[in-house]
């Protein structure tokens, strides 16, 4: 920003306005600027930009990413806003390039990064409307471009914020489906919590929602179950739902371990050894559940026994 | 986290499997098909459910729930939950007035008081059962069942 202003500045005071023909175009862009005809800055950077000597400096593409920058802002949400902050980037990527004094690095860094923002704010929206592809897509785009801008950027923070937040909305999308769930969405789901157990292994979310989610799993097959189905078809998917449960519950006494006063870790634990059939630990964490949701209960009953 | 009681809705269709492997006197395969459920409510809710769209033996399916002895009447199959056979006993006492096929879970229940009873082996629910009490109640049991069991007295 202070680098274009600067620019801007000089472009202005220093060259008299007769002689503004003989300025090169990206120079005319700035002025065109300066009288906030930006449709004309873009013309006569996109014309600079291809240009074979404009098109070999990095002030040339610093200028087309600011003024293309300013366009998206303008036309941020709509239709092909997408496609100017593209330009941009592109623009100041080349900048990036070519500016071997490093006379707008600083800043192009600067844009760049405003931008990924913008693009990391996208896949967080397109998550929230189940576009998946798309905000994996953007997920991708904004690493991409915070590696160059950021290269000792430790992403491992930023991992697991969006890989949990969307595996929680792949999960809505699997709890609301029916039978016919495709076993991918489930296998996605468990790939997403796995990943961030493999970044941060004490992490109570994935380790709580991948426990429910191999215990819904296991469920949502018992709900597919029909009294007309024989003995055979019970005996093999009764083996099928214990071994969920089983997967389930390391990942829930994980979650127990980090924080062993959360009633939905409690509840997780009473119903997944309740499956299993574990009647002696079911009512071991029934009490602590009831300990915990009645604590002045016990407090008398400790008094009475005094 | 679903809030489906798992083991009762295998209970549920264990019990609907038993049926078809189990014949009934005569003046059993007329009107309603009567199952009883002591002391789990979950369980009589999900087979509930399921008897308003299935039938048995052609018969419609009529679920009660049973919190006394009292309430026990002629029923074509009795669940009943209890944790030691001294809490089972008296509604097996009830149920010999009828043909009433007795199912129950827990230890020592298949030695003379429950034709079928729940058991657990290697987290999974299976079953034993006891011939004799098949023929004592007048039912008439397919061998096919018990090669599917744990254990079987004759």
């Amino acid at each position: 920003m202070m680098r274009f202003l600067k620019y801007l500045m000089a472009v202005m005071m220093l060259i008299p306005l007769s002689s503004l023909a003989q300025l090169d175009p990206v120079n005319l862009a700035l002025m065109a600027y300066q009288k906030k005809d930006l449709a004309k800055a873009k013309e006569l950077l996109d014309k600079s930009a291809a240009d074979s000597t404009y098109g070999a400096q990095a002030r040339t593409w610093y200028f087309r990413g600011y003024i293309y920058k300013d366009l998206y802002k303008e036309e941020r949400g709509k239709k092909g806003g997408s496609e100017l902050r593209d330009v941009s980037l592109t623009s100041f990527l080349k900048s990036l390039e070519l500016d071997q004094k490093q006379e707008f690095t600083k800043d192009s860094k600067q844009s760049i990064r405003f931008l990924a923002s913008t693009i990391y704010n996208d896949a967080a929206l397109a998550l929230d409307s189940n576009d998946f592809d798309q905000a994996d897509q953007n997920y991708k785009r904004y690493k991409e471009l915070t590696s160059i801008t950021d290269p000792e950027m430790d992403f491992r923070a930023r991992d697991v914020e969006f890989k949990l937040y969307m595996a929680s909305k792949y999960s809505i999308v699997f709890d609301d489906s029916t039978k016919d769930t495709p076993e991918s969405l489930s296998d996605r789901i468990i790939e997403l919590y796995l990943d961030v157990l493999s970044i941060d292994s004490s992490n109570v979310s994935a380790n709580y929602n991948l426990a429910i989610h191999y215990y819904n799993q296991g469920v949502q097959m018992i709900e597919g179950m029909d009294q007309e189905d024989d003995f055979e078809k019970l005996f093999e998917t009764q083996e099928l739902v214990l071994e969920l449960f089983r997967k389930a519950l390391p990942y829930m006494l994980k979650a127990y371990e980090l924080e062993p006063n959360r009633k939905a870790t409690l509840q997780g634990l009473t119903g997944i050894y309740y499956g299993l059939s574990n009647i002696e630990k079911t009512e071991e964490f029934k009490k602590k559940l009831e300990l915990l949701e009645n604590p002045d209960g016990n407090k008398e009953g400790n008094d009475s026994n005094e | 986290m679903s809030t489906l009681n798992t083991r009762a809705k295998f209970k549920s269709l264990f019990i609907y499997q038993f049926t078809k492997y189990t014949e009934w006197p005569e003046d059993y395969k007329q009107g309603e098909f009567v199952i009883g459920v002591v002391n789990d409510g979950d369980l009589a809710d999900l087979l509930a459910v399921a008897a308003k769209s299935k039938k048995i033996n052609s018969q419609s399916v009529i679920v009660k729930k049973i919190n006394s002895t009292a309430d026990v009447s002629k029923c074509h199959v009795l669940y009943i939950d209890g944790s030691s056979p001294g809490e089972v006993e008296p509604f097996v006492s009830k149920a010999n007035d009828y043909n009433c096929l007795v199912i129950t879970e827990g230890q020592g229940m298949i030695d003379g008081l429950s034709a079928i009873n729940f058991v657990v082996v290697g987290n999974a629910l299976k079953f034993e059962m006891n011939k004799q009490l098949f023929r004592d109640r007048g039912l008439i049991v397919s061998n096919s069942l018990e090669n599917l069991a744990t254990k079987v007295i004759n």
